[in-house]
């Protein structure tokens, strides 16, 4: 008898530890979806992946569950879809431009409660400014930097000397720009052997706003509530490009941001503007020494940022939102943001990600991943609006007529202006 | 004789009309394949090799390291293996459907055929992308986001696979209806025994075009799956083309070739039905 009892207890124990055990581990375990799409080349999608596992790790009641969800518009769609069908991930990247549309959707919470008490309320200010710039929107922070980028200037060494220029000594100013250029474009007939500089098309909309900084101008104020493309800053920076394009033929005026480096590589342009984030590729493709600069200044010199933030969607529980930035700030510490810097070639977000060892170490054999971070201080944050798709197409349409000599650059801007004042107050 | 009549003996002899035929033809394939070929060689060179001022066929120093390194960066194996499941899955349900509604619109006579029918031509003209959003409701709700069915789900009926094996229908003589149905075959088993093996091209053409562009679909399998071990070939493809820095060209170049293997060599083992099937569209019920 007393046997039996012991069993029927022991049974009795076993399925309750049966029901409750898991039921309970479950309730603890909070797991977040994280959409992120991959900018640069590299093995970034096996990076983010170990870094997740790293943070899965060390917080035993969060597991991050990293969805790669392809380039950066496929990520905003699937966001987009998600949201709407009312099972939004987590936390997600998108590119910085497109906040104004997430902020439309109701798709993101402001952070500043948790990004006041991060690191004892030291964490915001060691962004560099321009990087914190396309987070904040009616006085609130909205998502945190992660994978950012900026343009810079590249030139090739060796074909700096063969055309007798100084090959320590890349152009400083838009006229050095220019002369520069005709030296370095060679010819056989017609055809042009070699281009002096290409400024990359694709993203030639963001490369436009670089030369307008350079200006001393902008084109749409950071509310997103003003464009100033027909300003005189503006006109004048598309009738340089104008002049390298169409007059002087120094440079091509159409081109795809993906084609570009290759060009570069293979020697047929002899300077390039670009992202930073293609300068891991250039290493290892280029078989001759290359340099990296400021983009030239005219009145003085300008860049804006680019790249992908952190954000935390709306419409998941309290819990889950919190459990989010602990995920957020830990993959933004010093430590992590100057790893995923080495990692994929990209900006390293805060000051102190300079100051860590591992990329201390790495930057004293090569300098010239220091160019963009030293940059920044010419940098602002890049121009968003609502609707910013259509906003760019505007603007690269009529950048390539004007440098194909199709449209004046005054009307050209003017035009712009136009169309894109409709987009904004719609 | 004359130059002209030695000549015309001579090239006779020589096959010169053929040799013209196939110097064209010879042509056309060289640029048909020369992309291939150029994915191919810079699938297997160095990263330092590929931008060349003058253009390099032969890679030298050979490297298979990019494939590896493929192989090393996403789980390619079970991507084949998805992709392979998702689009035979898509292509067995299409087949169903396809001929049982082509065989209705082609053949059964009631009242409001013709609408019916346009109705199915309208849903080939509703862009893809307009649809996601409502298909990707209907999945969450069925709970199914994240499994092969989701990827295959939507694409289970086909508007064009029903025109194009309609159009095939048609086109088969009434009179092998009327003699089938005097020998006491109607219906399904008309279907099954003549309809269908008379259009068998027509079958086998729709089938590759439906392989081939779900196998290149990308933007919905990406939407509705999350974890790679449902995910299909052209997401593991993208991951090698970025929008920031341009792409990964030796890498990209290697996931090409493998990505689109498959598809060649099915291509190549059906193509004669595939070329039948343009044939027998042009020869109205000579069948």
């Amino acid at each position: 008898m007393r046997q039996r009892w012991v069993v029927g207890a022991l049974v009795l124990a076993a399925a309750v530890a049966l029901a409750v055990g898991p039921a309970d581990a479950a309730s603890k375990l909070i797991r977040l979806t994280f959409y992120y799409p991959v900018g640069v080349a590299g093995p970034l999608a096996k990076v983010i992946g170990e870094m997740t596992d790293k943070f899965n790790k060390e917080n035993p009641g969060i597991e991050v569950v990293p969805v790669y969800s392809g380039d950066y518009d496929p990520t905003l769609q699937k966001v987009q879809t998600a949201v709407m069908a009312g099972n939004p991930p987590d936390i997600f990247i998108v590119e910085i431009s497109e906040l104004p549309t997430l902020l439309a959707m109701n798709a993101v919470i402001p952070l500043d409660d948790y990004v006041k008490k991060a690191e004892g309320g030291k964490y915001w200010d060691d962004f560099f400014p321009p990087f914190r710039e396309n987070s904040v929107v009616k006085g609130k922070i909205w998502w945190i930097p992660f994978q950012r980028s900026t343009p810079v200037f590249y030139w090739n060494k060796e074909l700096f000397k063969k055309a007798g220029l100084d090959p320590e000594r890349p152009p400083q100013t838009w006229a050095e720009l220019k002369e520069t250029a005709k030296k370095l474009t060679v010819r056989e007939g017609n055809e042009v052997k070699q281009w002096g500089v290409t400024v990359s098309g694709g993203w030639n909309d963001w490369l436009f706003e670089a030369f307008v900084r350079q200006n001393g101008g902008w084109l749409i104020n950071p509310e997103g509530t003003k464009a100033n493309f027909d300003s005189k800053e503006a006109v004048e920076a598309l009738d340089y490009w104008v002049d390298l394009m169409h007059k002087e033929k120094v440079g091509p005026p159409h081109s795809t941001w993906g084609s570009t480096p290759p060009d570069f590589v293979a020697q047929r342009t002899a300077m390039l503007y670009h992202s930073t984030g293609i300068l891991t590729f250039l290493r290892t493709s280029a078989k001759f020494d290359f340099g990296v600069a400021f983009m030239p200044k005219n009145k003085t010199f300008g860049a804006e940022v680019g790249g992908g933030n952190l954000a935390i969607s709306r419409k998941i529980p309290k819990e889950r939102q919190d459990a989010a930035w602990k995920f957020i700030e830990w993959m933004t510490s010093s430590g992590n943001a100057a790893q995923w810097s080495l990692a994929s070639g990209y900006v390293a977000t805060r000051k102190s990600a300079y100051e860590v060892p591992a990329m201390k170490e790495f930057l004293a054999k090569d300098a010239r991943y220091l160019v963009a971070r030293d940059q920044l201080q010419y940098a602002a944050g890049k121009m968003m609006a609502p609707n910013f798709q259509k906003i760019r197409e505007i603007l690269k349409k009529q950048l390539d007529d004007a440098v194909d000599g199709k449209v004046n650059p005054k009307e050209a801007m003017a035009t712009v202006q136009k169309q894109v004042e409709a987009v904004i107050k719609r | 004789m004359t130059v002209g009549e030695r000549f015309r003996i001579w090239s006779r002899r020589w096959r010169l009309d053929h040799l013209t035929t196939h110097l064209t033809l010879g042509f056309f394939a060289l640029v048909t394949v020369t992309p291939y070929l150029w994915l191919l060689s810079t699938s297997l060179k160095l990263r330092t090799e590929v931008f060349t001022p003058t253009p390099k066929w032969i890679p030298w120093p050979i490297n298979f390291g990019n494939y590896a390194e493929v192989f090393d960066r996403a789980p390619f194996g079970i991507f084949l293996v998805n992709t392979v499941l998702v689009v035979s899955g898509i292509l067995a349900a299409q087949l169903l459907t396809i001929t049982l509604a082509a065989y209705v619109f082609a053949r059964r006579k009631f009242r409001g055929v013709d609408l019916l029918f346009l109705l199915f031509l309208i849903q080939m003209m509703i862009p893809i992308h307009a649809t996601f959003l409502p298909n990707f409701l209907t999945l969450r709700n069925l709970d199914l986001l994240n499994t092969r069915v989701a990827m295959m789900l939507p694409f289970f009926a086909s508007g064009y696979g029903t025109f194009l094996l309609r159009q095939a229908f048609k086109q088969i003589p009434r009179d092998l209806e009327d003699a089938a149905v005097i020998d006491g075959c109607s219906g399904l088993r008309f279907l099954w025994h003549v309809l269908i093996p008379l259009a068998k091209p027509t079958l086998v053409a729709f089938g590759l075009i439906s392989l081939v562009s779900h196998w290149n679909d990308y933007l919905w399998p990406l939407i509705v799956t999350d974890t790679p071990d449902v995910r299909t070939l052209t997401i593991g493809l993208g991951m090698f083309v970025q929008q920031e820095s341009g792409a990964d060209w030796t890498l990209l170049m290697a996931a090409t070739a493998f990505v689109t293997a498959p598809l060649l060599v099915i291509f190549l083992v059906f193509q004669r039905k595939f070329i039948e099937s343009f044939m027998f569209s042009g020869l109205k019920g000579s069948r």
